[in-house]
C-alpha cells in the first residue's frame, strides 16, 4: 500500500461520519490546534461523516475547516455533501458562549432521472452554557441551496426533455432549530445534536423534518 | 508559489467561464417540467367543470365508451396507453389526465375534492357522449380504481361495467393498510434516502407547482426500484407528476375518512377486479378483502407482472385477454 493510499484512507476515516462539527468551548484549549471528528445522524437520511478542523491562533477563537458526508444506501458515493467553512466564538460571559459558523456548502444528489451539484450556504448560530465536562446550547441555522446544476439522464429525456444547466435563483433553503450537548473529558467529546428542519416558506417541511447527529471530537495539540 | 498561484487562476477563471452559461428559473414551465394545456394550446384538451384537462380519444365515438383512470393521484395516463388498444375491438376509448395532475391544468390545492374528481368525470363523460343510450365502462388503476368505485358508490345507474386493477382500498383504513405497505422501505435504503435527500436541493412554496411537480417526479423512482414491493418490471414513462392534487387528496382522505362501499351492494353487474402476482403489498387476501364490496366480481390474478400489470408486456398480455373477454361479455 502506497503513500497516497494511506493518506486517502486516512483523510476518509477522520473525515466519513456530519452536519456540523459540535464544539465543547469550555473544554477546548488553545494549544489543542487539530480537531478530528466522526459522526452518524440523520441529516436529510441516515449519513455518516468526517470533519477535520483546526484552531487558529487568533484573539477570539477561531476554528476552521471541512466536512464531508454520505448518506446510507446500495451507492454511496452517489449523493455527498462537503462543508468548508468556520466557527467564531464571539461572547463569553461567564459559562455563556455565543458563537456563529459560516460555512460553503457543496452537495451531490443523483438517482434514475438527474445529477444535482449544488453549491450552497449553511449559517447558524449557536448559544449555550459550557462547564468543562458538558455543555448544552442552542442552535438556529439556514441551509440555503443558491445555484444547482442539473444533468439529466437518457431515462428522464425519454419522458420530458427537461433542460440540463445550471438553475437560478435559489433552488431550496430550510431553516433548521435544536438542542446541542455533549460530555468531555482530556481530549475527547461525544456530542449529541438534534432539531426540527422547515422549508424556508415556513410552512412546508421536507420529508424527515427533524435532524439528529451523534458525534465523537479527537483534540489533538 | 508560482504554480499555486497558477492552479488559483485557472480554478478562478474556469469558475467565471462557468458562471457566463445563462441561467434557468426552476419554477419556469417547459424548463424541469412540460407545459400544461392551459399553457400549451398544441395539446388535445377539453374545459369542462371550470377546468382544462388534457384528454384525446380513440376509436368510433358511437361505440361503447371506456374511460381510462390513471393512478396516483397525481399520475398522468402515459403509463396506461397500452389501453389505446381497445379502440380497435369496438370500443371508444376516453383518455384524460385527472384535475392537476399530467398535463391538466393546475389549480391551488384548497380546490381539490373528492366531490369535484366525480364532478370531474361526470363531464367526461357527458363531453364525449354521442347519445343517451351509449354504454359507459370504466377502466381504473390504482388510484383510479378508487374513484372508479367512489363514482359508480355515487351514481351506479350511470356505468354499465368497471375494470379495477390494485386498487389500494375503498374504505380509508384498508387504503392506510396498503399505503403504508407499499411504501415501506428500510431506514438505511437507497430508495429512502433518494427521497429524504433531495429536500435539500429543491424545495417549493405551495404555488410553485413546476417545482413540486419536478420533485415528485424526481420520487418516481422509488416504485421502479429493485427495493420497492410492487414487483414492477422497470421504470413507468410519465408527463408531468401533481404534487399538490397528491397531497390535497391524501390530506382529504385523512380528514374525512371516506367510505365508497355504502351503495356498492346494490351495484349488481359484474367487477372484473384484478391483482398482480409480484406485487408483495397486496396478494389475495388483501384483494378478497377490498373486493368483497361488490357483490359480483371475477376476481383474476395477472401472473408474471407486478403493480402497474397494464404497462409492461408480461401483465399486458395477461390482462388484455382478460378484461377484453370480460367487457364483450356484458
Amino acid at each position: 500500500m502506497n503513500t497516497t493510499k494511506l493518506i486517502f484512507i486516512f483523510c476518509f476515516i477522520t473525515m466519513s461520519f456530519c452536519h456540523a462539527q459540535t464544539i465543547n468551548w469550555a473544554s477546548l484549549q488553545r494549544e489543542q490546534r487539530h480537531i478530528t471528528s466522526l459522526n452518524t445522524g440523520l441529516d436529510y437520511g441516515v449519513t455518516f461523516g468526517l470533519a477535520y478542523h483546526c484552531q487558529l491562533k487568533t484573539t477570539l477563537p477561531i476554528v476552521v475547516g471541512a466536512e464531508y458526508s454520505i448518506p446510507s444506501g446500495k451507492n454511496l458515493v452517489d449523493d455527498f455533501k462537503t462543508k468548508v467553512g468556520g466557527t467564531i466564538r464571539w461572547i463569553s460571559i461567564g459559562d455563556f458562549q455565543f458563537s456563529t459558523k459560516v460555512e460553503g456548502v457543496f452537495r451531490r444528489y443523483e438517482n434514475n432521472y438527474v445529477r444535482l451539484n449544488n453549491f450552497g450556504s449553511d449559517l447558524s448560530g449557536i448559544i449555550g452554557y459550557y462547564r468543562p465536562k458538558w455543555f448544552l446550547a442552542g442552535e438556529v441555522g439556514f441551509d440555503k441551496a443558491i445555484v444547482t446544476h442539473f444533468k439529466h439522464t437518457d431515462l428522464m429525456k425519454e419522458n420530458f426533455a427537461a433542460k440540463d444547466g445550471w438553475y437560478n435563483p435559489a433552488t431550496g433553503g430550510n431553516l433548521y432549530y435544536g438542542v446541542q450537548s455533549g460530555l468531555s473529558w482530556r481530549s475527547h467529546d461525544l456530542t449529541l445534536k438534534a432539531g426540527r428542519i422547515v422549508s424556508q416558506d415556513f410552512k412546508t417541511k421536507p420529508l424527515l423534518p427533524l435532524y439528529v447527529q451523534f458525534g465523537y471530537n479527537l483534540k489533538i495539540k | 508559489m508560482n504554480q499555486t498561484l497558477s492552479i488559483i487562476s485557472a480554478t478562478l477563471l474556469t469558475f467565471f467561464i462557468l458562471s457566463c452559461e445563462k441561467e434557468l428559473s426552476i419554477n419556469d414551465d417547459g424548463n424541469l417540467v412540460p407545459k400544461t394545456v392551459d399553457q400549451d394550446a398544441s395539446l388535445p384538451s377539453i374545459t369542462v367543470n371550470n377546468t382544462q384537462l388534457h384528454a384525446e380519444t380513440f376509436g368510433n365515438p358511437a361505440n361503447r365508451m371506456l374511460v381510462i383512470l390513471h393512478g396516483g393521484p397525481g399520475s398522468d395516463y402515459r403509463y396506461l396507453l397500452n389501453c389505446k388498444a381497445f379502440a380497435n375491438q369496438g370500443y371508444y376509448v376516453v383518455f384524460y389526465d385527472q384535475r392537476g395532475s399530467g398535463l391538466s391544468k393546475r389549480h391551488p390545492k384548497s380546490i381539490y375534492s373528492i366531490q369535484i374528481m366525480l364532478d370531474d368525470l361526470s363531464a367526461v363523460i357527458a363531453h364525449y357522449k354521442t347519445s343517451a343510450s351509449q354504454r359507459v365502462f370504466l377502466l381504473g388503476h390504482s388510484w383510479g380504481a378508487m374513484l372508479a368505485t367512489a363514482y359508480i358508490n355515487a351514481y351506479p345507474k350511470s356505468i354499465s361495467g368497471a375494470i379495477l386493477a390494485e386498487p389500494g382500498g375503498f374504505i380509508w383504513q384498508d387504503v392506510l393498510d396498503y399505503v403504508g405497505r407499499s411504501r415501506s422501505f428500510r431506514l438505511t435504503s437507497e430508495t429512502l434516502n433518494d427521497a429524504t435527500y433531495l429536500d435539500q436541493f429543491i424545495t417549493g412554496k405551495q404555488n410553485e407547482q413546476a417545482i413540486l411537480d419536478y420533485k415528485f417526479s424526481l420520487m418516481a423512482s422509488a416504485d421502479e426500484s429493485a427495493e420497492s414491493s410492487l414487483g414492477n418490471d422497470g421504470p413507468l414513462p410519465f408527463w408531468r407528476s401533481g404534487a399538490v392534487i397528491q397531497e390535497a387528496l391524501f390530506e382529504v382522505g385523512n380528514k374525512e375518512k371516506p367510505d365508497w362501499t355504502t351503495n356498492l351492494n346494490l351495484y349488481t353487474n359484474k367487477i372484473l377486479f384484478i391483482y398482480s402476482e409480484r406485487n408483495k403489498s397486496y396478494g389475495l387476501a388483501h384483494a378478497q378483502k377490498v373486493s368483497s364490496a361488490y357483490p359480483n366480481i371475477q376476481l383474476e390474478k395477472i401472473i408474471g407482472a407486478g403493480h402497474d400489470m397494464i404497462s409492461f408486456p408480461t401483465g399486458w398480455s395477461t390482462f388484455y385477454p382478460k378484461a377484453l373477454n370480460y367487457l364483450n361479455a356484458l
